[in-house]
């Protein structure tokens, strides 16, 4: 998850592929690379089966956590810190996907433009191929902004993938990282008092998730 | 969940192999965008003793607060203070 945007989406991406891959059936790390540990409050209560955390990976170990993370069946989700730093151009070295979360705004738009720069550039000085997306965030379940249709337009005149469904903003998604688990452990607990649909925002993260899927497997 | 884990035998780990040079050409890339290494710097310096949560003297706090008090009183640097305690103590006098 790239984008040295704060607030984008990074790690809520994170966590809903985290555990939607977990759910069907892949083993799944998680390495929280950002020094606000995010990740690693949301693990703190209560971490679902199949998912394995690391935390406070730093730069230098990047590399090898991966390697030593990945292989067949599994899963690895680096969560990054909304910053420009040198372990996001690493972390994108490795991936076989770099996810860029974006709200539709022109601010998120523009700042997260710099990640997929650096992607083109690393896929340049390499020589290999690094597949990346955009995802777009807090979309309004609604109705679709224009900002979010001129952005849209844009990516696409770029020839940059873009996945859908996007996220959309629901409470429930927010909600996750004061609970912790998954979001179908949330929807269970009775206890669990939430103000907005769990059960749209499951399928929201559920088709997120396949998207994804179909664009490592 | 059974089908699914099924479905998942897809995923095929890819070969994960960079070379220290590529590595350099990864961080200079990032650098000239201005994603830089941001790791934070260790303080320089002697670490605090987790015994005191003080650099010296190695005594537990009351010791080295009783040490304070005692010195401030007699207008003293606290080390001033201890080069009489160590007379006492090596010599039996303070001279
Ligand atoms: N689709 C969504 N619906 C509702 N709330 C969301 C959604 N996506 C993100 N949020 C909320 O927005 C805030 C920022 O999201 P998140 O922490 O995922 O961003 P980030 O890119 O990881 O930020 P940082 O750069 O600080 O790490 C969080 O409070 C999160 O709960
Ligand atoms: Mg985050």
């Amino acid at each position: 998850m790239a984008s040295p945007k704060g607030g984008a989406g990074k790690s809520t991406c994170a966590v809903l592929l985290a555990t939607g891959f977990a759910r069907m059936g892949a083993s799944v790390t998680v390495l929280d690379c950002d020094p606000n540990k995010s990740l690693t409050r949301w693990a703190s209560r209560g971490l679902p089966e199949g998912i394995a955390l690391l935390s406070d990976v730093q730069r230098s170990e990047l590399v090898t956590v991966i390697r030593e993370a990945d292989g067949d069946g599994r899963i690895v989700i680096v969560d990054l810190e909304g910053i420009a730093s040198q372990i996001v151009s690493r972390a994108i070295s490795q991936a076989d996907l770099v996810i860029v979360p974006m709200q539709p705004t022109a601010l998120d738009a523009e700042v997260g433009s710099e990640a997929l720069g650096l992607v083109q550039e690393e896929e340049e000085a390499l020589g290999k191929e690094i597949p990346h997306a955009v995802v777009l965030t807090k979309t309004s379940a609604a109705v679709k902004s224009r900002v979010q249709r001129e952005l849209e337009a844009q990516l696409m005149a770029a020839g940059i993938d873009l996945i859908e469904p996007s996220l959309v903003l629901r409470a429930a998604f927010a909600e996750l990282f004061a609970h912790g688990g998954d979001l179908e452990a949330m929807m269970d607990d009775p206890n669990i008092a939430t103000g907005g649909r769990v059960d749209r925002a499951i399928v929201n993260a559920r088709e997120f998730t396949e998207a994804v899927y179909e664009r490592i497997r | 969940m059974n089908a699914s884990g099924d479905r998942l035998r897809g995923l095929k780990a890819r070969p994960k192999n960079i070379s220290t040079e590529e590595l350099r050409k990864v961080d200079r890339v990032g650098e000239d965008r201005g994603f830089s290494d941001r790791t934070p710097r260790r303080k320089p310096g002697r670490k605090v003793s987790p015994r005191t949560y003080q650099l010296h003297p190695k005594v537990l706090p009351d010791t080295g607060e009783a040490i304070a008090a005692e010195a401030e009183r007699l207008g003293l640097t606290q080390g001033q203070l201890i080069e009489r305690m160590w007379q006492t103590y090596r010599y039996g006098t303070a001279s």
